[in-house]
């Protein structure tokens, strides 16, 4: 039974299910003066909802388990000499006859590989049979069992609504245990990066260069890894992103909210969100083609000599990447700042400057300080762009003219191209990273405590 | 229209002139024509929607800052009209204090709120004498003994009673001469209404108070002369006393009755 022909057997039974289900409800109500506690339609859908989980989780179920039931299958299968003969061990072997083409195999191919897999591509078929009947027969019983329980007694809208309610849970947990799963493997790979390099090296470290030796007798055989070069590089362009983001954004904000007519609005407005929607590589091209050399003519004109690849370009360009995201969520924040107020101002003879500086921006504050935080994050995040016009040199400096790394950039550099897993210079990446996603989780939880707090003042 | 004549000797401060307020295309108020007296309570009074708060709006010319909101006509307050070109309305806002449906303290401390409009206007040359001004204002206000020991706490930590007469003592704070009060007591609850009610009989010595409300028996218990508007008409007006026993209009009767409102 293929996946197919069982999606439509399914389908077939759910809805005859749900009529029946229906059908029954409607039948006894019209039989008798006692009314059936829900609509007829949730005894319908109760059945379906009997139906579909049992199939979904079995349908679950079988992708999970399908590979290592048939591997196992296949270990047992294979004869002890094959398994011998050939170079890289049992797993080797597995996936060797897995990429088998039965139908027309490679000429030359080991006859007795060419059965192995015929006899896999048979098992397989067997196992999914298996699955799919079994997953059939048990959701229709259930289902069955559901149809019967059917009555007078029984409040079907309750019991839907339930379970629709543990379809929401179930979803919202789908992506907490993503999220806990990836937290975790950055913890576990980051932890055998400890091994080799101590933690205390890392975070005070104060020079980074990982490029581990190709050969033993290299000079610099063992890289270094000292964070710190990379977290303040981190921090500057970071820095100059938000000199240049917070004023332009707030200001424009605050043009937004208080002075455009509700028409210049209904047009800046989306245009900005839209600036915020244009890919970060777009705006790295533009830091990396116009304003890195930019700055650096500007620099030739006053006789210095800077590198065309700058924190200052990277960060300035970045800083007008977060112009929108700032201005678009600190104008939500000053608009939802009440009227009375206002009102209250100009009643005591304050002009509308008066009014937005001594009394909306600080009742807005709290929340524009979020929304700034929030933008920070996004900044310390930030890849392409850095990559493109800053530069991978990990300088230690704080001027803005040289070129810096950032975290992000070096973790990218780390894991291109070809890398052994186990080598520290990889698994640096992970140490990297979950120092980073510490960074920017306390960053963001602040900011949403300050959201929240402004949040609570007016409601 | 009624036009009740001067009431004893009391002297005009407010005298509202074929007063017509459209919002776009809709007339809100339609030749609106009556005197208000110096240092009395005059309370404005009709079914809702019917023009009081606009009214209210156009004696210190809050209905600027509503864009589609235009308003005809003359309101004379110490006979200048202060719809004249050369009228900034900034600066008569500061003559004409106003006090809001619902209270609406800044999110700043209780001795901030009352320093905001000394501040802004430069009435303090010192500190001492803006904290002077803050003190004798919640004082005027009946506040004072409340909140002396929590002056830097937020104003929006008081109750709903206590924040109205923060903004009663907001107003007051830049020395106005006259104070419009939009409902006041509407978010209230009776003692804290009954407490404002006696506020007002206080401040009525010195401030010449507009008052709009919807319950008649505050209107009765703490105004002098009392206007009933009705769709944007000014129906009667005259004393409190007069309006309450022997209302000369049909429609009058029936809105004290109870039957249109
Ligand atoms: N900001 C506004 N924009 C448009 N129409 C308004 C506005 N404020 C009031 N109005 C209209 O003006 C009329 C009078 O309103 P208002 O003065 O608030 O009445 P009242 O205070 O007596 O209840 C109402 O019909 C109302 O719909
Ligand atoms: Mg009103």
């Amino acid at each position: 039974m293929g996946f197919w022909s069982f999606s439509v057997f399914i389908l077939i039974i759910a809805i005859s299910a749900y009529w029946y289900g229906n059908t029954k409800a409607l039948r006894l109500n019209s039989n008798s003066i006692e009314k059936l506690p829900s609509l007829p339609k949730y005894y319908g859908n109760y059945a379906l909802i009997w139906l579909i989980f049992p199939c979904l989780l079995g349908v679950f179920l079988w992708i999970t388990l399908n590979t290592y039931i048939l591997d196992t299958i296949l270990i047992n299968h294979l004869p002890k000499e094959l398994e011998n003969s050939f170079a890289g061990g049992i797993n080797m072997l597995v996936d060797r006859v897995k990429t088998i083409n039965i139908d027309n195999p490679f000429p030359g191919t080991n006859p007795e590989l060419i059965d192995a897999a015929i006899f896999l591509e048979n098992k397989s078929n067997e196992v999914r049979a298996y699955f799919l009947w079994g997953i059939i027969s048990i959701s229709v019983l259930l289902c069955f069992v559901s149809l019967k329980k059917i009555s007078f007694k029984f409040k079907a809208r309750q019991a839907v609504e339930k379970s629709n309610v543990t379809l929401l849970i179930l979803c919202s947990i789908v992506a907490i245990i993503t999220t806990v799963g990836i937290v975790f493997s950055l913890i576990f790979e980051a932890m055998r990066f400890f091994d080799q390099v101590s933690i205390f090296d890392f975070l005070f470290g104060l020079s980074w260069s990982p490029q581990m030796a190709i050969r033993e007798d290299q000079v610099a055989s063992q890289g270094s890894f000292g964070a710190i070069p990379l977290f303040t590089g981190t921090l500057l362009i970071t820095l100059i992103a938000m000199l240049v983001a917070i004023p332009v954004g707030l200001a424009s904000a605050i043009y937004l909210a208080e002075y455009s007519s509700s028409t210049t609005r209904s047009i800046i407005k989306p245009l900005l969100e839209i600036l915020a929607g244009v890919p970060t590589v777009v705006y790295g091209f533009f830091a990396a083609i116009t304003v890195g050399p930019f700055f650096r003519e500007f620099a030739d004109f006053f006789g210095f000599n800077i590198a065309s690849e700058s924190a200052i370009a990277a960060g300035g360009v970045m800083g007008i990447m977060i112009i929108p995201f700032i201005s678009s969520l600190s104008d939500d924040v000053i608009s939802a700042v009440p009227q009375s107020l206002r009102d209250g101002s100009y009643a005591m003879g304050a002009t509308h400057s008066e009014t937005i500086k001594r009394v909306v921006l600080p009742a807005a504050l709290p929340g524009i300080v979020g929304a700034i935080l929030l933008a920070v994050s996004r900044a310390i995040g930030e890849t392409m762009i850095v990559v493109m016009a800053a530069g991978i040199a990990a300088n230690l400096t704080s001027n803005p003219f040289e070129a810096v790394t950032t975290v992000t950039v070096q973790i990218v550099t780390l894991l291109v191209g070809d890398q052994e897993f186990d080598s520290a210079k990889t698994l640096a990446a992970f140490a990297l990273g979950i120092t980073l996603f510490c960074m920017t989780l306390f960053l963001n939880l602040y900011a949403l405590k300050i959201v929240q707090r402004y949040r609570e003042r007016y409601e | 229209m009624k036009k009740s004549g001067n009431l004893m000797s009391s002297k005009i401060k407010i005298s509202s002139k074929d007063v017509s307020v459209f919002y776009s295309q809709n007339k809100a108020l339609n030749n609106i024509t009556f005197d208000i007296d110096e240092k009395k309570v005059t309370s404005l009074i009709g079914p809702s929607g019917c023009g009081k708060s606009t009214f209210l709006r156009c004696l210190n010319r809050m209905n600027d800052t509503i864009d589609i909101c235009k308003v005809k006509g003359k309101v004379l307050i110490d006979n200048e009209d202060i719809y004249a070109p050369n009228v900034d309305p900034v600066l008569l806002r500061a003559r004409v204090g106003m006090v809001f449906q619902k209270p609406n303290p800044f999110p700043k401390s209780i001795f901030d709120n009352v320093a905001y409009g000394p501040s802004i206007h430069g009435l303090a040359s010192s500190k001492d004498e803006l904290e002077n001004i803050v003190l004798t204002s919640l004082q005027r206000a009946g506040l004072y003994k409340e909140v002396k020991n929590r002056l830097s706490e937020t104003g929006t930590s008081l109750s709903g009673g206590q924040q109205q007469r923060l903004c009663i003592a907001r107003a007051i704070a830049v020395s106005p001469e006259i104070i419009l009060m939009d409902e006041p007591c509407s978010a209230l609850d009776p003692i804290a209404t009954a407490i404002v009610e006696e506020l007002i009989d206080e401040l009525v010595k010195n401030y010449t108070i507009v008052i709009v409300t919807h319950s008649m028996q505050q209107a009765a218990r703490v105004s002098q002369n009392t206007a009933f508007f009705h769709m944007g008409n000014l129906i009667e007006f005259g004393s409190t006393q007069k309006i309450f026993s022997t209302p000369q209009f049909k429609q009058t009767q029936d809105y004290i009755t109870g039957k249109i409102g």
